[in-house]
């Protein structure tokens, strides 16, 4: 079940331009492996190769142990299918002949289909769900059937080696999970041994156990999504500054890019703003102040807040509390020193409860030295309350001190700016 | 097993026994067109005594009408237009199953058998003959048809040959370098008809194609060729059909491409080579008839191979009778009947299926 795959200082070259440069690496029996990189990296080419389409200039490739230029292409074919990109479809196939291409390996020259091969494709065609489809011509299909139906077809060459060549790209995000499932089934189920070129790791991360990660023709990294997916090789193999964090309801890794002209002038040359508290609820006020040039300082938070993770990552001024404890005298001393240091202040739209209502004290402290203070989405102050009122309380003082309101979030940057500038002057 | 094949199974089998019937009418059209073809002509045959004098030829048996039949009708049957009708049908399915494999192969709706360039070598070959004036004559042969002949084939060499990048022959080259060895020789042969003076008729109506004056020797050196290419290329149907999705994809499903392609096109070559240096570049019948089949049945080429040939086959027999009697005694070139009758009864089609079994699909 299953067949390794064993690639030896491969090298392949467009015209003198190396884009395979000794890649090097193995595949174990039923493993399933998500083959990441960037555009030019190296995927497709390492693909074509380990599925017979491009010869290398050099190196060697194994299948099962044996020299994969030793197999004949139907005995090859019947150990290996592939599912491409995209599928040329201009002829008026039906699905069900499309799928029965699938054994075209194993029918001899004058051998008809017989029962048994119906039965193959009829199983093919039932596990990719594409059954209802099996008289529709293939050129009448959407992107997301045929595919399904390129799989179905993969699925009826009985392969013990599966090979996808970025099968997502043109797909929405319901067939994209649909069918990196499907290869995930057969992974599991079958045994099969499936290798994927992705462009987006953070589907891969879903359906794949094991990841090689590519850069300049050779393996940058291989190994589990924590050794592999790191903030340092999407740096280096991609060429962007990433940080990665756990995705919060699965669990797995995730990567998120910072696009270098947003960053430019981000966290430069704009106020001095401080943000209350973290949490998701503080994300998009961080952001956004953070794009428009302000100097943040956050706080306080615990440390696995993703407010915490944000100044972190920017390297921000913070308060910090540990997980499970309340503010000490020193936590707060810390928090007004920021508040001080700030030209304004901004209350992002979080819960208030018994645990952050006393860090207000502070607050009101420089409220009264005449510091400027935003809250946002005071309308919906009432409910985020569970004080019993004692919030709707304290900030309808602070109001009265001089605190303003701010409807929405994308508000904030026009007060501020203003804010922030006259208080400069 | 047995037991699993479902409803669904024998609905899906329902739908394909259209075929063998189609492939019947096929079959009786041929014998009809073929059975007109011997009746009608500059003197009329009646179809009782067409069959009495065909059936007097055999062994062993003789016909009692036919010893009663003039013998210059049995000379006009069995000299001229048997053979013809034989000739018109071998030429008309090389043609068509050439024109088949080739767009095939090239993925390309406007490819017909002249696509890269046969024609144009076959046509710069007999010119030269006919101009030259050889009394070159190999078993039978003039040189007019040899030249056609090992034109044709060098042609095809020579494109394959620029076209080829080490092991590998991409079609998209070789399509294209077909079209630009096809025009340079298509401009030669031009120059050399701008040249032909007297025998200005001769090449003019050899270009034009026609089946006029087809002698039992051609049919006699047709049929192997005809036979043979056609086996050549209809074994590889399933093979063709992978194609059709891609080289790549054909290659993942265990096609070797590469073995393919030069099957197919020293196959298809050897038709069109064949059908040309008999009876001129006949246009048209190579390009649509596998459109039609295409449009009724799919592009299945275990079914589309031979249901062309055979449709290729009646179409040129009945285009062909026609060329013999509107105008008789006096002859039109063939060409012109296939391209007047076909194009608008293949429109015609074109418009009415809703539903394109045809190339880009969905309607």
């Amino acid at each position: 079940m299953g067949l390794t795959i064993d690639v030896h200082g491969l090298k392949v070259a467009y015209d003198s331009v190396p884009v395979l440069d000794g890649t090097e690496f193995s595949v174990d029996r039923g493993d399933l492996i998500a083959l990441l990189g960037a555009n030019g990296a190296g995927k497709s080419t390492l693909l074509r190769c380990i599925s017979r389409i491009l010869p290398p200039t050099a190196g060697r490739i194994l299948l099962d142990g044996r020299e994969l230029k030793s197999f004949k292409s139907r005995e090859a074919a019947r150990l290996m299918a592939v599912v491409p990109q995209e599928t040329a479809a201009d002829f008026d196939f039906t699905v069900e002949d499309i799928v029965m291409m699938g054994r075209f390996p194993y029918l001899t020259r004058f051998k008809k289909e017989d029962l048994h091969d119906r039965e193959v494709v009829r199983r093919a065609m039932e596990m990719t769900g594409v059954t209802h489809l099996a008289e529709r011509s293939i050129a009448q299909l959407s992107g997301g059937e045929k595919q399904r139906v390129v799989m179905a077809r993969a699925v009826a060459q009985q392969p013990e080696v599966l090979l996808l060549d970025e099968p997502t790209a043109n797909l929405d995000i319901g067939y994209q999970s649909m069918l990196l499932e499907l290869a995930s089934r057969l992974n599991r189920e079958e045994g099969v041994t499936v290798m994927a070129a992705i462009h987006d790791i953070n589907l891969a991360v879903h359906h794949f156990n094991r990841f090689i990660l590519l850069a300049g023709g050779r393996v940058l990294a291989a190994g589990r999504a924590e050794e592999v997916i790191t903030a340092d090789n999407i740096r280096k193999s991609y060429g962007v500054p990433a940080t990665t964090f756990r995705h919060p309801l699965h669990g797995v890794l995730q990567v998120s890019v910072v696009r270098g002209d947003k960053t430019r002038n981000a966290g430069n040359g704009g106020p001095r703003v401080h943000v209350i508290g973290g949490g998701e609820e503080a994300m998009p006020a961080l952001e956004l102040l953070y794009q428009k040039g302000c100097r943040l300082s956050v706080g306080p938070v615990s440390a696995q807040d993703s407010g915490c993770r944000f100044a972190h990552f920017n390297s921000l001024p913070v308060v910090i509390v540990p997980p499970f404890t309340t503010m000490n005298r020193e936590h707060r001393g810390e928090h007004l020193n920021l508040l001080r240091e700030s030209e304004a202040i901004v209350v992002p739209p979080i819960p208030f409860g018994e645990g952050n209502l006393p860090l207000f004290e502070e607050v009101e402290i420089v409220l009264d030295e005449g510091k400027p203070l935003y809250i946002i989405d005071l309308a919906g102050v009432p409910e985020r309350d569970y004080s019993g009122g004692k919030a709707v309380a304290l900030l309808r003082r602070l109001l009265e001190k001089g605190a303003s309101g701010v409807e929405r979030v994308e508000d904030l940057a026009k007060v501020i700016k203003r804010g922030g500038g006259e208080d400069d002057d | 097993m047995a037991g699993r094949l479902t409803d669904k199974d024998l609905q899906s089998r329902g739908a394909k026994l259209t075929r063998p019937i189609l492939m019947a009418v096929l079959v009786l059209l041929l014998f009809l067109v073929a059975l007109a073809a011997m009746i009608w002509g500059a003197v009329t045959i009646g179809w009782k005594n067409v069959f009495a004098i065909l059936f007097d030829t055999l062994p062993f048996y003789q016909s009692e009408t036919a010893a009663g039949i003039a013998p210059v009708y049995k000379d006009i049957l069995l000299q001229i237009r048997v053979p013809r009708v034989l000739l018109a049908a071998a030429v008309g399915s090389s043609l068509a199953v050439s024109g088949a494999v080739f767009q095939g192969l090239f993925r390309n709706p406007m490819a017909d058998p002249y696509v890269i360039g046969i024609s144009s070598g076959a046509a710069l070959g007999a010119v030269f003959a006919m101009l030259g004036g050889f009394s070159l004559a190999v078993g039978g042969f003039g040189a007019v048809p040899l030249f056609a002949f090992f034109g044709g084939l060098a042609t095809i060499l020579l494109v394959y040959s620029m076209a080829r990048v080490g092991r590998a022959v991409p079609v998209m080259t070789l399509l294209l370098a077909g079209i630009a060895v096809s025009a340079f020789l298509s401009a030669l042969v031009s120059l050399l008809t701008y040249f032909a003076g007297e025998k200005l008729h001769q090449v003019i109506f050899w270009l034009m194609g026609g089946l006029s004056g087809a002698t039992w020797m051609q049919v006699k050196v047709m049929l192997p060729y005809a036979f043979i290419g056609y086996l050549s290329v209809s074994i590889f149907s399933r093979e063709l059909n992978a194609m059709l999705l891609g080289e790549e994809t054909a290659s993942h499903l265990g096609v070797d491409t590469e073995k393919v392609k030069k099957i197919l096109l020293a196959g298809a070559s050897l038709l069109v080579a064949a059908a040309v240096s008999t009876s001129g570049i006949i246009g048209f019948v190579g390009l649509v008839v596998p459109h039609f089949v295409r449009l009724v049945a799919g592009p299945d080429h275990r079914f589309l191979i031979p249901a062309s040939a055979l449709l290729g086959g009646s179409l040129l027999i009945a285009t062909d009778m026609i060329a013999r009697v509107i105008i008789a005694p006096t002859e039109l070139p063939v060409g012109i009947i296939t391209a007047l009758i076909g194009a608008p009864m293949f429109i015609y089609l074109l418009k009415k299926r809703r539903k394109l079994r045809y190339f880009g699909g969905g309607g």
